[in-house]
């Protein structure tokens, strides 16, 4: 479970101050698969740093599962980042310098897992994304669609309690997309809570709820479970 | 930790590595063989003259009166130097330790011209010499008055009477130096001398010479034309007394010319100030050196800490404590410089071998390779913390927000 | 287009200053030690009379000891003695030849209020002013004749003729030296070879002779010799003339053979001769006999010093560090920026074109570099000279052939490091760049 309580986050620069969450109100239930959308610059990606643990906030209550995650040190935030959270980005962030196989081990390093423990998991996951011929190529030499689902394979290698995803599909073709979709859905479906930033609307409703975000505030929430209509749409 | 995705990521981007591990290799080798030729100069600079060299100074007479009596005069000057107060005693000498000009002959235990002799420094004295030097008399007996007699240059007859340094007895008679004393050793091939006594240290006049301890004195006054006075003073008193014993022996006769007084600290210093400057030199080289490696290391680093921000930023977003991406740029040095220090030991020695072979230097210790390689590592480590610690500081939100 | 590269390369440097500073001083570091080093290995190593090097030959004659050579391996003495230099004067066949050594003497101005003092003095034969072409400022030297009739007659430096003379043209007049009155005959002009070929036994950085008297004179008054003697055998007998026929060696002796038929034949004269003494009985090693021009002789005698050598060496690797640095903080200044580059090259740049620009950058710090390496070179020619004295007098002078040499040096090592960066730069591929992950 991830519940917000009045979260609020300034940004401030030498002359301008830039309230990126204004009171933030959320809570996000354990097995959702929630989509978040608003207009650019609602504070979507603010919300999900947040949420991740990647940036710290300005003022209000933060408890993920459970635990007050307000006044954590860095490398205590780093720790739940490492064990709890899974991260996938609209632009991959995949290590240039790195092959595929060693990608999905950056966080399986961190995690402390001996070797053969680390080998199992990202075989499995690499074959979880279906990309399991290609451990030793580079992210270079793969399609974007191909770089998001190692991005993914990394994110999910860790069994992590939450996905965050920030566009996931922001830069892939709409086939491309529908086929990351599936397969976070099927994630979702295997009982880890997803949250998904999307610019997309129909990608949007095939979650499970939406949060709509207007100027730093929750501005409209929808469960399409509980509407039992998939099409209902929350703008 | 992750030396293999270090390593692997590290050969997808080798040339900087390669740079970095070439300039710490070079970098080692000069600062080894350096400190090594520093050591064995410093090591000869250390070597006693065996003279109380605070004390002493000299300068040369020369005649050229027609009416100059060189004899006369000789024995003059050296009764109204030793009666000058501050003076402790003076000698008449063809040679000063470590001026670089001297008189050389070989001496053997066994007479006739096939008997292999060994190089000896000779130094020409009276029965004062011994105190002026203020070298240490180990064995024997110093020279009496009635042994020391006149030399012409063209001269090639000895005295039977010599001194020895241990050092030459050591050469001569390895079993047991100390028995030199009574014992003949022969000049010229077929000249006999007696050893009458063995003092400590005096150095030959060439400091670069292996034989360097290995000297002789013998009891003799030269008529030469030229006449040298080594002059011993109390403490304190040789600068007073310097331009004192000049203006003295030049009024005492206008037919002649004083010249070239020098103290025997200034001519240590002359001496040895090839080594000194070269050691002086090799230090500056050293210290430039390792702060251009060092400052390399600093600038190609934070060009991968700005080059990597984004995959740093990711690292974080995926879990990585500061701690993690510190170590990851220290381990990924420790690593480069390691090959560095590999190289460099291989070309520490290669070049060592070359100067030895070439330049007759002593080969080096081993022990300086390890050290050089701890220096290195603590080098490269304080090179790239600070890039490192700006690596760590890279907020783990540069993940989502960098385009 | 220069200009443009120019400018964008100045823009580069300003946008990285402490990068660019660094760069800089790396490369100014390395020329400037090494050019520092390699200044004092090239006056050590200069050719003294590059005119006549060629023509002129050092004479060695293996007069030596039978059990040991003079030189390890198997080296005749570096001077020869009084007996064969004396023979070689009489019948050698030579355009020019002479003998000669080194001596101290007493020289007392014309006048009473005048203190005597000592002056070094260089004893040798006629030959000797034509054979090395010494600049005369009055007079000449003495001729032959003078040789055989052992006159007493001096050729005096430019300093020694103003210090007793004011500078005066002094020929004819007479000063004391030795005890005995000298005619000046000649007074020669600023003439001091680096190395100082002629007798480098006795120190080939030292101080040129202050005045100039016949051998045979030096040798009639038995002035004192300050050069180095060498015996290998024991003088027989006391006094000047023992010491004359000894084997003791003390004197050099160089001889004018422009061509390969005088050296033949000078070769052949020096082997018969040798012949000859062996039959009276000199002479107990085998027959080895040398003619060394100028540049071979200051090889054999290893003129260059040791501690020059090692440190030139050392100061080259210096360099090597400094470029190994620069191209390091190239490559990746340039790859840092191959987004630029990419972006370039989409806008129709060509790989020529950006080669050229990021040449002209490399060029532009490779130029400032070698600058202040100049700067630093003529500092630590000033330093060496403050370290080491009157011992490296003459020795530290860039000539415009370093200064030069430096710049190029500079120029060539920066575009050399900047060459691998450079190619590296303009191979991204645009696709690549421009692709982003
Ligand atoms: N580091 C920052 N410093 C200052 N202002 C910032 C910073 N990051 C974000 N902002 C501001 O905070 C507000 C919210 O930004 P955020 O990135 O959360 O928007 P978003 O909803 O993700 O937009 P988009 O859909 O375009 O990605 C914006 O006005 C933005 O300009
Ligand atoms: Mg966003």
């Amino acid at each position: 479970m991830l519940s917000m309580q009045q979260i609020a986050k300034v940004y401030r620069t030498d002359t301008v101050e830039t309230h990126a969450l204004r009171e933030l109100t959320l809570t996000v239930d354990e097995g959702d698969f929630v989509a978040v959308t608003g207009p650019s610059g609602s504070g979507k990606t603010t919300f999900l740093n947040i949420a991740g643990l990647l940036e710290t906030f300005s003022s209000g209550t933060y408890m993920l599962d459970g635990r007050d995650v307000s006044n954590l040190n860095d490398s205590a935030r780093s720790k739940l980042r490492n064990e709890k959270i899974g991260f996938i980005f609209q632009s991959f962030n995949l290590i240039p310098d790195l092959n595929i196989f060693d990608n999905v081990d950056v966080p399986l390093r961190y995690r402390g897992f001996k070797s053969a423990e680390r080998k199992a998991r990202i075989e499995k996951y690499l074959d979880v994304v279906g990309l399991s011929g290609r451990m030793k190529h580079l992210p270079s030499q793969l399609s974007g669609g191909q770089q998001q689902r190692v991005a993914i394979a990394r994110a999910l290698a860790g069994e992590p309690r939450f996905l965050l995803a920030d566009e996931p599909t922001g830069n892939l073709d709409s086939a491309m997309a529908r086929s990351v979709m599936g397969l976070l859905k099927e994630i979702n479906e295997e009982g880890t809570t997803i949250v998904m930033v999307t610019h997309d609307p129909t990608l949007a409703n095939e979650a499970k709820t939406n949060i709509h975000l207007k100027d730093g505030v929750v501005s409209e929430t929808a469960s399409i479970s509980q509407l039992g209509n998939g099409k209902q749409n929350a703008a | 930790m992750e030396f293999g995705p270090i390593l692997r990521a590290m050969t997808r981007n080798k040339t900087g590595a390669i740079l970095i591990a070439l300039q710490i290799a070079f970098t080692m080798t000069i600062m080894i063989n350096a400190i090594h030729i520093i050591e064995e100069r410093n090591d000869a600079m250390a070597r006693p003259s065996g003279l109380d060299e605070a004390n002493l100074f000299y300068l040369t007479s020369t005649g050229f009166a027609d009416d100059f009596n060189e004899q006369q005069q000789i024995e003059e000057d050296l009764r109204q130097i030793r009666a000058l107060s501050g003076v402790v005693n003076a000698v008449q000498i063809n040679a000063i330790p470590l001026s670089g000009g001297g008189w050389s002959m070989g001496l053997s235990t066994e007479p006739g011209a096939d008997a292999d002799g060994t190089g000896v420094a000779v130094y020409f004295v009276d029965e004062h010499g011994i105190d002026t030097f203020g070298v240490e008399q180990v064995a024997g007996e110093n020279f009496d008055i009635t042994d020391v007699g006149w030399r012409e240059r063209t001269d090639t007859e000895w005295p039977d009477k010599t001194i020895l340094t241990v050092a030459m007895a050591t050469e001569m008679f390895p079993d047991d130096p100390m028995s030199a004393v009574g014992k003949t050793v022969y000049i010229n091939d077929t000249e006999p001398m007696t050893v009458i006594g063995l003092i400590k240290t005096l150095q030959a006049p060439w400091n670069g010479w292996s034989g360097v301890e290995r000297s002789m004195l013998v009891p003799q006054k030269m008529l030469f034309g030229s006449a040298r006075y080594l002059i011993r003073t109390e403490p304190g008193a040789r600068d007073t007394l310097m331009p004192q014993v000049e203006e003295m022996l030049a009024a005492s006769n206008r037919g002649r010319i004083i010249r070239s007084m020098r103290s025997l600290e200034e001519t240590r210093e002359r001496s040895y100030r090839g080594d000194r400057s070269m050691t002086l030199m090799l230090k500056i080289v050293v210290g430039i050196l390792t702060a251009v490696t060092a400052l390399g290391i600093v600038g190609l680093a934070s060009f991968a800490v700005n080059r990597r921000t984004r995959q740093i930023g990711t690292r974080r977003a995926l879990g990585a404590s500061k701690g993690d991406i510190m170590r990851y740029f220290l381990v990924e040095n420790f690593m480069i410089t390691t090959m560095g220090v590999v190289l460099g030991a291989i070309m520490t020695v290669i070049f060592n071998i070359m100067l030895v072979d070439s330049l007759s230097l002593p080969p080096l210790n081993v022990w300086y390779i390890p050290a050089a390689v701890l220096v290195m590592w603590a080098v490269g480590f304080l090179a790239v913390s600070g890039p490192a610690r700006r690596a760590s500081n890279v907020p783990p939100a540069v993940a989502t927000r960098t385009a | 287009m220069f200009s443009y590269y120019f400018r964008l390369a100045l823009v580069s440097m300003r946008r990285n200053p402490i990068l660019s500073a660094l760069m800089i001083a790396a490369i100014g570091l390395g020329i400037g030690a090494s050019m520092t080093t390699i200044t004092v290995n090239y006056v050590m190593s200069s050719n003294p009379i590059p005119h006549k090097s060629d023509d002129l030959y050092y004479v060695q004659l293996d007069s030596w000891d039978p059990n040991n050579a003079a030189n390890e391996p198997n080296e005749p003495p570096d001077q020869v003695t009084w007996t064969d230099a004396m023979a070689l004067m009489r019948d050698a066949p030579a355009l020019r030849q002479g003998a000669q050594a080194k001596s101290n003497l007493v020289l007392e101005p014309p006048g009473d209020d005048e203190r005597p003092f000592m002056v070094l003095a260089r004893s040798n034969f006629a030959d000797f002013f034509p054979m090395f072409d010494l600049p005369f400022l009055y007079g000449s030297g003495w001729d032959r004749d003078a040789d055989e009739a052992r006159e007493l007659v001096v050729v005096l430096s430019r300093e020694i003729n103003d210090r007793v003379f004011g500078g005066e043209n002094s020929v004819g007049r007479t000063l004391r030296l030795g005890g005995q009155h000298f005619r000046v005959v000649g007074v020669i002009d600023e003439w001091s070879p680096m190395p100082k070929f002629y007798d480098v036994t006795n120190g080939p950085f030292d101080e040129p002779e202050e005045i100039f008297i016949p051998f045979n004179t030096m040798v009639d008054f038995q002035f004192s010799r300050s050069g180095n003697t060498n015996c290998w055998k024991a003088v027989d007998g006391n006094g000047f003339d023992a010491f004359l026929r000894s084997e003791c060696v003390w004197i050099q002796f160089w001889a004018e053979l422009p061509s390969q038929a005088e050296r033949d034949e000078y070769m052949q004269f020096l082997n018969s001769y040798v012949e000859q003494q062996k039959a009276l009985g000199r002479f107990p090693r085998p027959m080895n006999n040398r003619l060394s021009n100028v540049m071979q002789w200051m090889e054999n005698q290893e003129v260059v010093d040791d501690d020059a050598q090692v440190m030139m060496w050392l100061s080259l690797m210096f360099l090597v560090v400094c470029l190994l640095n620069t191209v390091g903080l190239l490559l990746s200044k340039f790859l840092a920026k191959s987004h630029e580059i990419g972006l370039r090259r989409a806008v129709g740049a060509s790989r020529g074109q950006l080669f050229t620009q990021h040449l002209v950058e490399s060029a532009t710090i490779g130029l400032a570099g070698g600058l202040l390496g100049l700067g630093l070179a003529w500092l630590g020619l000033r330093g060496i000279e403050l370290l080491f004295g009157d011992m490296v007098d003459r020795m530290t002078n860039m000539d415009w052939v370093m200064v030069l040499a430096a710049i190029g040096l500079a120029i060539v090592s920066a575009i050399v490091a900047g060459l691998y960066p450079t190619w590296r730069a303009c191979n991204v591929q645009p696709a690549a760049q421009l692709k982003s992950i």
